[in-house]
């Protein structure tokens, strides 16, 4: 086995099988970390299963790094030359970025689960690029085009955990109001207001399930159960609810199979585009059984901003430098390439999206679809400009 | 109610103020600009004018752009490329094809760097304002902050005050002064971060105009310009105004700023990855150049893809490339052409020119393709191959004779063919000559290499890169820093003899950073007052709200 066979061992099925295990792993600790909050938590499954998708992540990460490694020594250089490698380094910065910032530092393993969908979906756009490791052509021979694509890659990583976090927040916004208002009905009855759409018996076998399994006796405890249960409840009920004739995630795959087929006519691969539409009802699927167990939507909201706000310097910085090497390169530091152009347009982007943080009236749903634009923006940036639109960045000729 | 010296930054929306009207036409357009101008300097109207910049980024992104790519545009325009010429015409109308440079654009420019000033000013004058004698307003609300402490001590109440304040001094809080309200109970009153975070967000806003000027005072002071130069050509190529195959100089630009100094190409290294699965990828670029300056002393250096060559304040980049056959064409004996031809490349690999003989009567026009590496095959004929090394080049040509309209415009590597008749055709290997017949032959006796150079002049890059590091110095306060609060009363017990300080503070970003800090300073305070003997009752309460079973406060401001 040659290295480079080793390397795309590696990172197929190797570094895809860790991760999307680990996923599961922390879709699992999500759903099931907070049933009693009395009992010893390290002895809780719940708890189990986020240790072992953190280590599974780990593991993942070390897979992802050998590959590159790999990968390197195979071509004889660092791996920043193509898409491929770029979407893949981006990925990793992903799960690193998951596993550094959200889980060490601030403690939010709930939405791992997501961040590492992310990093999966990306992952899987750069199989549809696949390339074999190559050498570099001379004109990308620079230090600033280790330093620009470095800039780049660790900003698209992060900007796509800030999507991440604002695409939960949308849902998990839309399903709090819904159920707010479902409240007031009725009179401020939470339980009233998990059974108002469409009371099921097997919601209500669910519900009484779960308060009969606790063993505690203590009636406020029970009472607090029972809310917490019927507000879970609530809330994927809630986004359940018919919207002109079309319930809502049926909606959201509509929308989603549009967007995903244009992405598909990029990539202009059959077998993508048989297999998208699939793979978005999936997680639509995915995002509406996991709407009760995300955290409130203030705090998803925070998460985007904090997240988003760590990129955009990266991101500024990057598009700096992309312009110093056009200058050292090219011999003009801007020169309206259909690249350089929509790299601003991110940055333009972004920067609205800050800026909508920061206006009265804005603020929360607005500013979350000013993200989820600009992360359109990002990806039209990346992978339309790149694969449909020809410019500098082609890299054809000198 | 003491009133707030250290007042917020002014709203990002400021409310619209009704003035009385001055009656008449002229009170009615006061009052049309005043409302403009109110209008122009809301956030909500920034944020709709970068949308609009985005949205003509954007179509600027999809659709070709003249500077660019001329020859898409022509290729859009005749509708043998793109979505075709009703399209086309539609993009025309609306200037798409240069949207950089339509009036469209620069409006919006425009309108968005005034609403950038309009939000500037009052800001800049606020924070000057705050930042040269800052007074960190009192609270009459101490115990419903974020952040709550108390504790007891012995010293007198004076004297806990004095050595919060010399705690927070050292940390570098900024005070109320304690003179400030007489007659008021003694409270300290700090911040910190104000003057950081909207600084920071005023110099990543005004460096945008450090850009602008470094962008205008470039395009009038700078100057560009493109020329071929072929492999070890004797004749050096002199640096002015009409050496260039094309120049674009600024309007304050002159031909006495060119610098001429004397170029000669020595040498072109060019390579290739000749392994197939690379598909001739290359892998050098490289020339050897001499420069003769005007006072006679000459250098020999090189000009590489990333590495340019500076010369008398002027960046020579090496931006194209292509193969320079010499084509040598005689009319009865005479040499009626004898020249390097500079060809260009073509998608498929092949390298295509013309060589134009005005002398020869009638005139002779050769339209040429150069096929780098065409070996030849058992059977003796070349095998035309896409690789672009030139181990086996071939010649190939058409011979037009008749009228070449050199009067009207016309590019330098293509035939007009509208005077012209074809004659025959023919196939040249390196230093073969054929005979066309009519006493015409032409020949082919060695094959250089040319190299495309830009040389240019960009004196404000310095100024603009400067430019960008203030936007990034701005930009990383900006979004980091976070304003701060901090309250601290001391009162006496008379009953116990002891004092009860309570400390108080608020973070308006990162509550949790916040938090760390804020603990880190309690405790720092209570070592150092002295604490009583034995403390009564329970543990002294350090409240942190934060940690309280009631929902977070966040939940409880949602709208």
């Amino acid at each position: 086995m040659t290295l480079a066979e080793l390397s795309k061992l590696l990172f197929s099925p190797v570094t895809l099988l860790l991760y999307t295990t680990s996923m599961l792993a922390y879709l699992y600790a999500m759903a099931f970390t907070k049933v009693d909050r009395s009992a010893d938590e390290a002895a809780l499954a719940g708890n189990r299963a986020r240790i072992l998708g953190s280590a599974l992540a780990v593991a993942g990460v070390a897979a992802h790094v050998a590959h590159i490694l790999t990968r390197s020594i195979a071509s004889g250089r660092w791996p920043r030359g193509n898409m491929f490698e770029f979407s893949s380094i981006m990925a990793l910065t992903v799960v690193l970025g998951g596993l550094v910032i959200l889980q060490w530092r601030m403690r939010r393993a709930e939405v791992m689960g997501f961040v590492l969908l992310g990093a999966l979906i990306t992952l899987g756009l750069s199989l549809l690029v696949y390339a074999e490791p190559a050498p570099l052509a001379p004109i990308l021979d620079s230090w600033w085009r280790a330093i620009h694509v470095s800039a780049i890659s660790l900003a698209a990583g992060i900007f796509t955990m800030g999507f991440v976090f604002n695409a939960l927040h949308l849902l998990r916004d839309t399903a709090e109001r819904r159920v707010a208002a479902r409240t007031e009905a009725f009179g401020g009855s939470t339980v009233g207001a998990a059974f108002a759409g469409t009371p099921t018996d097997e919601d209500h076998d669910q519900l009484v399930d779960t308060v009969a399994e606790r063993a505690n006796p203590d009636p406020d405890a029970l009472h607090d159960a029972l809310h917490d249960d019927a507000y879970r409840l609530a809330l994927r009920d809630a986004l359940a609810d018919r919207w002109l004739g079309v319930r809502f995630p049926w909606r959201i795959a509509l929308g989603s199979i549009v967007v995903v087929t244009l992405f598909s006519l990029t990539f202009q691969r059959t077998s993508a585009t048989l297999a998208m539409p699939l793979i978005t009802l999936a997680i639509v699927g995915l995002a509406w059984w996991a709407v009760p167990y995300l955290p409130s939507a203030s705090t998803l909201d925070s998460l985007a901003y904090r997240t988003i706000v760590f990129a955009f310097p990266i991101w500024t910085f990057a598009v700096i430098t992309g312009a110093i090497w056009a200058e050292q390169s090219w011999g003009r530091y801007w020169g309206w390439d259909p690249k350089e152009t929509s790299a601003f347009l991110t940055w333009v982007a972004y920067a609205g999206y800050l800026h909508a943080r920061a206006t009265r009236g804005m603020r929360g749903r607005g500013a979350s679809w000013f993200g989820i634009v600009a992360f359109c923006v990002l990806m039209f940036t990346y992978f339309v400009v790149n694969l449909l639109i020809t410019g500098l960045h082609s890299y054809a000729g000198l | 109610m003491t009133r707030i010296d250290s007042a917020d930054p002014p709203e990002a929306n400021p409310p619209v103020r009704r003035r009385r009207s001055r009656p008449g036409p002229l009170g009615f357009v006061l009052e049309s600009v005043r409302m403009a101008w109110r209008w122009l300097t809301r956030m909500r109207t920034a944020l709709y004018l970068l949308g609009v910049l985005g949205v003509e980024t954007l179509v600027a992104t999809v659709v070709p752009q003249e500077p660019n790519v001329p020859r898409t545009v022509t290729a859009w325009r005749a509708g043998t490329e793109g979505p075709g010429e009703t399209v086309s015409a539609f993009i025309d109308m609306i200037g798409a094809y240069d949207a950089y440079g339509s009036p469209v654009f620069l409006a919006t420019l425009l309108l968005l760097f005034t609403s950038l000033t309009a939000c500037l000013l009052p800001r800049t004058r606020a924070w000057w304002r705050i930042a040269r004698s800052s007074r960190p307003p009192r609270t009459n609300h101490l115990g419903k902050q974020e952040q709550v402490a108390r504790f007891e001590t012995t010293a007198e109440p004076e004297e806990a005050l004095a050595t919060g304040r010399a705690l927070l001094g050292r940390r570098r809080w900024r005070l109320r002064s304690p003179d400030a309200d007489p007659g008021a109970e003694p409270q300290v009153a700090a911040e910190k971060g104000h003057v950081l975070r909207e600084g920071g967000s005023l110099l990543f806003h005004l460096s945008f105009y450090v850009l602008l000027i470094g962008v205008v005072l470039g395009q009038l002071l700078g100057f560009s310009g493109q020329v071929g130069i072929i492999e070890g050509d004797e004749h050096s190529w002199t640096e002015t105004q009409v050496a260039y195959w094309s120049s674009a100089p600024g309007r304050w630009w002159s031909g006495d700023d060119h610098r001429r100094f004397e170029v000669t190409l020595d040498r072109f290294d060019v390579d290739w990855h000749r392994d197939p699965a690379f598909g001739g990828q290359p892998s050098l670029f490289l020339s050897h150049v001499t420069v003769t300056h005007p006072d006679g002393s000459s250098r020999e250096d090189t000009v590489g893809g990333n590495d340019p060559l500076v010369v008398d304040g002027m960046k020579i980049h090496q931006l194209d490339w292509g193969y320079a056959p010499r084509v040598v064409i005689e009319e009865d004996g005479q040499v009626v052409h004898d020249g390097f031809l500079t060809l260009s490349a073509t998608e498929e690999g092949v390298w295509h020119g013309a060589a134009k003989a005005p002398a020869a009567d009638p005139d002779i026009g050769l339209d040429l393709f150069l096929v780098p590496y065409a070996p030849t095959d058992e059977a003796g004929r070349p095998q035309i191959t896409g690789a672009p090394w030139d181990d086996a080049p071939l010649l190939l040509f058409r011979q037009y004779v008749g009228d070449l309209r050199l009067e009207a415009a016309q590019g330098v590597n293509t035939l007009d063919l509208a005077g012209l008749v074809e004659m025959g055709n023919g196939a040249l290997r390196p230093g073969r000559s054929v005979d066309l017949g009519e006493g015409v032959t032409v020949s082919f006796p060695e094959l250089r290499r040319w190299v495309g150079f830009q040389v240019s002049r960009r004196p404000t890059v310095p100024l603009l890169l400067a430019g960008a590091v203030l936007v990034l110095l701005g930009l990383v306060p900006a979004l980091y820093a976070s304003r701060r609060r901090l309250w601290m009363t001391a009162t006496a017990d008379p009953s116990t003899g002891r004092t009860t300080v309570t400390v108080a503070g608020r973070a308006f970003q990162r509550p949790q950073a916040f938090a760390a800090e804020y603990e880190d300073l309690v405790r720092a305070l209570r070592r150092e007052l002295p604490a009583p003997a034995d403390p009564p009752g329970p543990s002294p309460a350090s409240e942190n709200r934060t940690s309280d079973p009631r929902p977070p406060r966040e939940q409880v401001v949602r709208r």
